[in-house]
C-alpha cells in the first residue's frame, strides 16, 4: 500500500515537473520573441540595413512566382547591363522558411503580408533556436540544465544582435538549424536510432541550404567522431550516428545549388570523408575483436594494421595531391584565416578590411555574452565530472567555437549557444547543489533530522533515478555494457549520499551563494534587455538623433526610394556606390549597376572611376551604361557620418586597382583626406564632391560640414552634364539626373569642324572609361 | 628512367644559362666579370666590398652597366637587439639569392654588396653612414654617391625581404620574382620526421585499442579545454594578429607604464590576460565548490572556503563590470517602471 502510494506521488511528480516544464518553455518561446520586438516598438515594422532589402526582394519574388522560377531566376534589375543568376547563387534556406510560413499563414486566412512575414521571422526562430538549446542541454546534462540554457539562449546579446524583428538575414533561421542539428546528432548518439540519425542528414541540410557557416558543423562533428574513437569510445551508435550523416549529408547538400561540387570537392568537407575511412577501419577492428579469440586477435590485429595503415596512406596520398593541386590548397581564404589567424592580415586586405573579421578584444566579450563569460569555466569542469558522449561533444562546440571566436568577432554567434549551455549546465549544478543544502538544513532543523533528511536527499534521488531509469528503458537495447557499468557505479554512490548524507554545504553561505548566483543572473536579465533596446534595434534605414529639443527621426533614404519609384520610369538605371544596391532594387524597384553581392569587381571599380572622374568623363561613363540617375549620399548637412564622402577613398581605391589613371595621391594632401581649400584640384573636381556639395553653400552661407568639421574648400559651382532633381529634407540623398547631349547647332558644328571635328570623332571611339 | 630526359634537358639548359652569362658580360667589362666570378663564389651572391673594390667600381664612367645595392653592416653591433642586424643581413641574402635565381640574365645588371664597418672604414665615410642599419641602393648614373645614391627607408625593409624586393622593383626596375625562402625543417629533416612517425604509429595504435595513452586522462582534457577557453577570451588572438604590446608607456608621464587601455578597440596583452583571468576564476571556483567542496567533512573549513570563493568571484565580477563600463564608457542601466522612482 505503502509502495503504490509512494509510486503515485512519484508519477504525480513526474507529471507535474512535465507540465511545468511545458510552461517554463513556453514563457522563454515567448520571452525570446518579444525581447527582439524592440526594434518595432522603437522605430516601426521595417526591413533593416542592406543585405535583408535583398532577402525581401527574393522573398517577394518567390511568393508571386513560385518556387521553379525562383530556382531559374535571372535578375535583369541589378548588375546592368550583366544581370545576376539570382536561383544559383543564394542560400535558399531563409527564403524559402518565409515563403512557406506566409503561405501557410494565407491557406488559413491570416493575409499577412510578406513584409510582415520577413520581419518576424528571425524573432519566430529564435524562439525555435531556444527550444533547440533545451533539447540540446538536455541531452546533454538533464532537463534542468536545458531549461536554464534554454532561458540563457533566449536573451543572449550576441544572438539577439543578428535576430531582431526586421533583420531579415541568413543567420536568422541558420542558428536555429545549427543548434537543431547538434541535437539530432547526440539524439543519435544517445540512442543509436537510424530515426534520429536521417533526420540529421535533413537537419543538416536545412543547414546547409540557410548559411555558409554549415562547414562548421561538418568539420566539427567529423572532429568529434574522431575524439571519441581516440579515446576509446567507439561504439556502434557513434557509427550509426556518423556514417548516415556524410553519406546522406553529403548527397543533399550537394543539391543545393550555391554548394553544389564544392560538397566533395573543397578541403572544408575532406575532414569528414577522412573520419568517414577511419570510422569503417574501427568498426571493421571492433568486430573482428568480437568473434576472434584474444591470440586469434592479436594477430588479426598485426595483418589488418599493416594492411590498413597501407590503405589509409594510399588514400591520404590522393587526397593531399588533390588538396595540393588547388592554389590555395583548396580552402577558402575566409576558412584559412581560421586556422592562421594572422593569415588574413597578411594575404588578403580585402577580408582583413572588413570590421566582422577582427578579432575581438575582451570587452566584446563582455558586452556579447555578458556573465555568461564568468560561467562557461564551471561548466566545462561539470561536463567532465562524469564524461559522457554528448557532454564531450558540448565541450568540443565550446572550445573550438570560443577559439573560432578570438579570431573573427563575427563567430561570436556561433559561440553564443555553446557559452549559453555550459552556463546553463553550470548554474543548474550550482543551484542543485546549494538549494539542496539549504532544504537540508531548514528541514533538518524544524523536524525529526534523521528521517527528513533522508527523506529530502530521497526526493532528489527519487528525480534524478526517475530519469535516469526512464532512459535506461529507452536505451537499454543499444547501449554498450560499458554505459550500463558506468550507472552501476553511479547507483551505489547516490546510495552512499543518502547514508552519509555528507555532499551539502553549510546553510548561511549557501544561502549566500544563492543570492549571488540569482544577483548574477539579474544582472544579466538587465545586460541583455539593455543590449536589445538600444544598442541592437536601429534599423540604419530610419535614424533618429536625440537633441534637447526632442527626437529627430531622419527618413531620408525611404524619402528618396519612394520619389525615384513615383517619379522615374520602370526602365529606368540608378547608379549609385553599391552600398544601396539592394535597398535600390527592392525600394525603389529601379535597375542599378552594382550591388551589394560584390561578385564583380571590374563593375564596380568602373562605377568608383564615375564618381572620382571629373564631370564630363564621368558623363561619359555613365552614359555608356545607360544610367540615367545617380543617386549619392551626404552626411554633412545632419552629420551623418557614414557618407560617400567619408566611403570615397575606397571608390578611389578600388577603381585605381583596375584602371590606372585614378591615383590615390591625386586626391589626398600630403598624405591627408580633406575636403577644405586645402584639398587638391582633382579631388574639388571630381565628381562625388560635385554632387554632393551642390548648392551646399546655400544652406547656411558658408559650406559647413558637420561630419568632416569644416568649411567646405569649392562653394560656388555649376553642374553642366548633371542636374539636381530631388534632394530629400536633411540633405541625405541626393539624386540627379544627366542632361542628355546638347543639340549641336549648325553654325557651331561648322565653326568647329576644321578645329575639333577629327579629334571628336577620335574621343567617341574612345573607350569612356579609360 | 622516363624522368632522365628531362632532367638531362633542364641541366642542359642551367648549363647553358650558365655558360652564356658570363659570356654575355665578358664582351662589356673587366670589373663586371669580376664581380661576377665572386657572385657566382658567395652562395648568397653576396659580394664582401672593400674599399679597394668600391674605388675601382665608382671610377667606372656613368652610366655604369649595373646597379648596386649595398648593405652595410658592423659586427660589433650584431649584439644589439634593437638593430636587429643579422635578421636583415640574412633577409638581404635571401632577396639577392631569390633575384639571382630567378633572373638569371640580369645577375649582371645588379650586384648585391655588403660592407664590414671594422675593414672599411673610409666607404662608410665616403658614403656618409654615421648609423644603422643603412641599405643604399647606386643607380648607375650616380657619380657623386653621397648625394645621388638612394638609401632604403626603415619603411622598406620593415617587412624584411618582401618590401627590400618592392624597393628594388619600384627603384631599379628589376623584378625580384617569388622570394625563395628556406623551409624551416629541411628535407632531410623531415625525412626523419616522418621515419620516426611511421615507427611510432603501431605502437601508438596498439597502446590506443588497449586504451593507455595520455588522451585518455580526462584531467588534461579537462585543463586543455579551460586554457584554450582563458585564451581565448583574454583577447590574445587580438595581441597576436595586432602585435600588441604587453604594456605601453603613459605618454604624458613616460616613466609610469600603461596596463589598461582606455576605448575599446584595442587592448593591451597584460590587460587581456588579467581580464581572461577573472573571466575564468569565477568559474573554476564555482565548480570547486559545487564539485570539491561538497565533499569535505569539515565544516568550519567548507565555510571558509566558501566565503572566500564567493568574495573572489564578487570582487571579480564587480571589477570587471567597472572596468567595462570604464573602458568602453556604455552605461548599463535598467528600465525601471517610472512610478517606482
Amino acid at each position: 500500500m505503502a509502495a503504490q502510494e509512494t509510486s503515485q506521488s512519484a508519477i504525480f511528480r513526474h507529471a507535474f515537473g512535465n507540465v511545468l516544464s511545458f510552461t517554463v518553455l513556453l514563457l522563454i518561446g515567448v520571452m525570446a520573441f518579444s525581447i527582439r520586438l524592440f526594434s518595432v516598438i522603437k522605430y516601426e515594422s521595417v526591413i533593416h540595413e542592406f543585405d535583408p532589402y535583398f532577402n525581401y526582394r527574393v522573398t517577394q519574388f518567390l511568393t508571386k512566382s513560385g518556387v521553379y522560377d525562383f530556382w531559374n531566376w535571372f535578375d535583369d534589375r541589378t548588375w546592368y547591363p550583366l544581370g545576376r543568376v539570382i536561383g544559383g547563387t543564394v542560400y535558399p534556406g531563409l527564403t524559402l522558411t518565409a515563403g512557406t510560413l506566409w503561405r501557410i499563414l494565407n491557406s488559413i486566412n491570416i493575409p499577412l503580408s510578406v513584409e510582415t512575414v520577413c520581419v518576424f521571422t528571425a524573432p519566430v526562430f529564435s524562439a525555435f533556436a531556444s527550444w533547440a538549446t533545451y533539447l540540446l542541454t538536455k541531452e546533454i546534462k538533464g532537463a534542468g540544465a536545458g531549461l536554464t540554457a534554454a532561458a540563457l539562449l533566449a536573451m543572449v546579446p550576441s544572438y539577439i544582435s543578428r535576430s531582431v524583428a526586421g533583420s531579415y538575414d541568413n543567420e536568422a533561421v541558420a542558428i536555429f538549424a545549427l543548434i537543431f542539428t547538434f541535437y539530432l546528432y547526440i539524439k543519435t548518439l544517445n540512442t543509436g536510432s537510424l530515426f534520429y540519425a536521417t533526420l540529421n542528414a535533413i537537419a543538416y541540410f536545412y543547414m546547409v541550404c540557410s548559411w555558409g557557416g554549415y562547414t562548421f558543423i561538418i568539420n566539427l562533428i567529423p572532429m568529434h567522431v574522431l575524439l571519441c574513437i581516440v579515446t576509446g569510445r567507439y561504439s556502434p551508435r557513434l557509427y550509426i550516428a556518423y556514417a548516415p550523416l556524410v553519406v546522406l549529408g553529403t548527397l543533399l547538400a550537394a543539391l543545393v545549388p550555391v554548394v553544389g561540387f564544392n560538397a566533395v570537392m573543397t578541403s572544408e568537407h575532406f575532414a569528414s570523408f577522412l573520419v568517414f575511412i577511419i570510422i569503417h577501419v574501427v568498426a571493421l577492428v571492433y568486430y573482428i575483436k568480437g568473434i576472434l579469440t584474444p591470440q586469434m586477435f592479436k594477430v588479426a590485429v598485426t595483418l589488418v594494421v599493416s594492411v590498413g595503415m597501407v590503405l589509409c596512406f594510399a588514400v591520404l596520398a590522393v587526397l593531399i595531391a588533390l588538396v595540393a593541386s588547388s592554389p590555395t590548397k583548396g580552402w577558402s581564404g575566409r576558412s584559412l584565416s581560421l586556422l592562421d589567424p594572422t593569415y588574413a592580415s597578411k594575404y588578403i586586405p580585402i577580408i582583413a578590411s572588413v570590421s566582422e573579421h577582427q578579432p575581438p578584444t575582451w570587452p566584446s566579450y563582455f558586452m556579447d555574452i555578458n556573465v555568461l563569460a564568468f560561467l562557461v569555466p564551471a561548466g566545462i569542469i561539470a561536463c567532465f565530472l562524469p564524461l559522457s558522449d554528448a557532454s564531450s561533444f558540448a565541450v568540443l562546440y565550446i572550445v573550438t567555437s570560443v577559439y573560432f571566436s578570438g579570431v573573427m568577432v563575427r563567430l561570436m554567434l556561433v559561440l553564443a549557444p555553446a557559452a549559453c549551455i555550459m552556463s546553463g549546465i553550470a548554474l543548474s549544478e550550482a543551484f542543485d547543489v546549494f538549494t539542496r543544502s539549504i532544504k537540508f538544513h531548514l528541514v533538518g532543523t524544524t523536524q525529526n533530522p534523521q528521517e527528513n533528511a533522508g527523506d529530502a536527499t530521497k526526493v532528489t534521488q527519487n528525480d534524478v533515478k526517475s530519469e535516469k531509469s526512464e532512459d535506461t528503458v529507452k536505451e537499454r537495447s543499444s547501449r554498450k555494457s560499458k554505459k550500463k557499468d558506468k550507472e552501476n557505479i553511479e547507483k551505489p554512490s547516490l546510495v552512499s549520499r543518502v547514508e552519509k548524507r555528507l555532499l551539502v554545504l553549510p546553510l548561511e553561505t549557501s544561502v549566500m551563494a544563492v543570492f549571488l548566483v540569482v544577483l548574477l543572473g539579474a544582472f544579466y536579465v538587465v545586460h541583455c534587455v539593455w543590449a536589445a533596446a538600444e544598442a541592437y534595434s536601429a534599423p540604419s534605414i530610419v535614424l533618429t538623433s536625440r537633441s534637447h529639443d526632442g527626437l529627430h527621426v531622419f527618413d531620408d533614404f525611404r524619402e528618396a526610394y519612394a520619389w525615384l519609384s513615383h517619379n522615374t520610369e520602370v526602365d529606368d538605371k540608378v547608379a549609385s556606390w553599391w552600398d544601396y544596391g539592394y535597398q535600390t532594387t527592392a525600394m525603389a524597384n529601379r535597375t542599378v549597376i552594382v550591388d551589394n553581392n560584390t561578385w564583380n569587381n571590374t563593375h564596380i571599380a568602373t562605377v568608383g572611376t564615375a564618381l572620382s572622374s571629373p564631370e564630363k568623363a564621368a558623363w561619359d561613363i555613365f552614359n555608356s551604361l545607360d544610367v540615367k540617375y545617380v543617386l549619392v549620399v551626404f552626411g554633412g548637412l545632419v552629420g551623418y557620418p557614414s557618407d560617400d564622402i567619408n566611403k570615397f577613398l575606397w571608390m578611389v581605391r578600388i577603381g585605381g586597382g583596375v584602371f590606372p589613371h585614378i591615383k590615390e595621391p591625386d586626391y589626398l594632401r600630403d598624405g591627408q583626406y580633406r575636403i577644405d581649400s586645402q584639398a587638391t584640384p582633382t579631388m574639388l573636381n571630381c565628381l562625388m564632391y560635385k554632387l554632393s556639395y551642390y548648392r551646399f553653400v546655400e544652406t547656411d552661407g558658408r559650406g559647413y560640414d558637420k561630419v568632416r568639421n569644416t568649411e567646405i574648400g569649392k562653394k560656388h559651382f555649376k553642374l553642366n552634364h548633371f542636374e539636381e532633381v530631388f534632394t530629400t529634407h536633411h540633405w541625405m540623398v541626393r539624386i540627379y539626373k544627366l542632361k542628355s547631349p546638347r543639340n549641336r547647332i549648325r553654325g557651331k558644328t561648322k565653326r568647329s569642324k576644321s578645329k575639333s571635328g577629327t579629334s571628336k570623332r577620335s574621343t567617341r571611339k574612345k573607350n569612356p572609361w579609360q | 628512367m622516363a624522368i632522365s630526359p628531362t632532367t638531362f634537358a633542364i641541366a642542359a639548359l642551367l648549363l647553358i644559362s650558365h655558360l652564356t652569362s658570363p659570356a654575355a658580360s665578358l664582351s662589356s667589362d673587366p670589373i663586371v666579370t669580376e664581380l661576377s666570378a665572386l657572385q657566382s663564389q658567395s652562395p648568397t651572391g653576396v659580394i664582401r666590398l672593400s674599399d679597394s673594390l668600391l674605388r675601382r667600381i665608382l671610377s667606372l664612367p656613368t652610366p655604369r652597366p649595373f646597379h648596386a645595392l649595398i648593405f652595410f653592416d658592423a659586427h660589433h653591433l650584431h649584439s644589439k637587439p634593437e638593430l636587429s642586424l643579422p635578421t636583415l643581413k640574412s633577409e638581404f641574402a635571401l632577396v639577392s639569392a631569390s633575384f639571382q635565381s630567378n633572373n638569371p640574365n640580369h645577375k649582371s645588371k645588379l650586384f648585391f654588396f655588403e660592407v664590414e664597418f671594422q675593414e672599411s672604414q673610409s666607404s662608410f665615410a665616403q658614403f656618409g653612414v654615421n648609423s644603422l642599419p643603412h641599405i643604399r641602393l647606386i643607380p648607375p648614373t650616380a657619380s657623386d654617391v653621397k648625394t645621388e645614391s638612394i638609401q632604403m627607408d626603415a619603411a622598406d625593409y620593415s617587412r624584411l625581404a618582401d618590401s627590400m624586393a618592392e624597393f628594388i622593383e619600384s627603384r631599379a626596375k628589376f623584378t625580384v620574382g617569388q622570394i625563395n625562402r628556406p623551409p624551416v625543417v629541411s628535407r632531410k629533416q623531415i625525412a626523419f620526421i616522418i621515419a620516426v612517425i611511421l615507427i611510432m604509429t603501431p605502437f601508438f595504435l596498439k597502446k590506443l585499442i588497449s586504451g593507455n595513452t595520455i588522451f585518455h586522462d580526462k584531467n588534461i582534457w579537462m585543463a586543455g579545454a579551460v586554457f584554450v577557453y582563458f585564451f581565448s577570451v583574454s583577447g590574445a588572438m587580438f595581441n597576436i594578429i595586432r602585435k600588441m604590446p604587453m604594456v605601453i608607456a603613459d605618454r604624458q608621464d613616460p616613466s609610469k607604464l600603461v596596463f589598461f587601455y582606455q576605448g575599446s578597440g584595442m587592448q593591451l596583452g597584460a590587460e587581456g590576460f588579467s581580464i581572461g583571468f577573472l573571466y575564468t576564476i569565477v568559474g573554476l571556483l564555482l565548480a570547486f565548490v559545487t564539485h570539491v567542496l561538497v565533499r569535505v567533512k569539515n565544516k568550519t573549513a567548507q565555510r571558509l572556503v566558501m566565503l572566500f570563493a564567493l568574495f573572489v568571484s564578487f570582487w571579480a565580477v564587480k571589477k570587471v563590470i567597472s572596468l567595462d563600463n570604464w573602458k568602453t564608457g556604455y552605461s548599463i542601466h535598467a528600465y525601471i517602471p517610472s512610478s517606482w522612482q
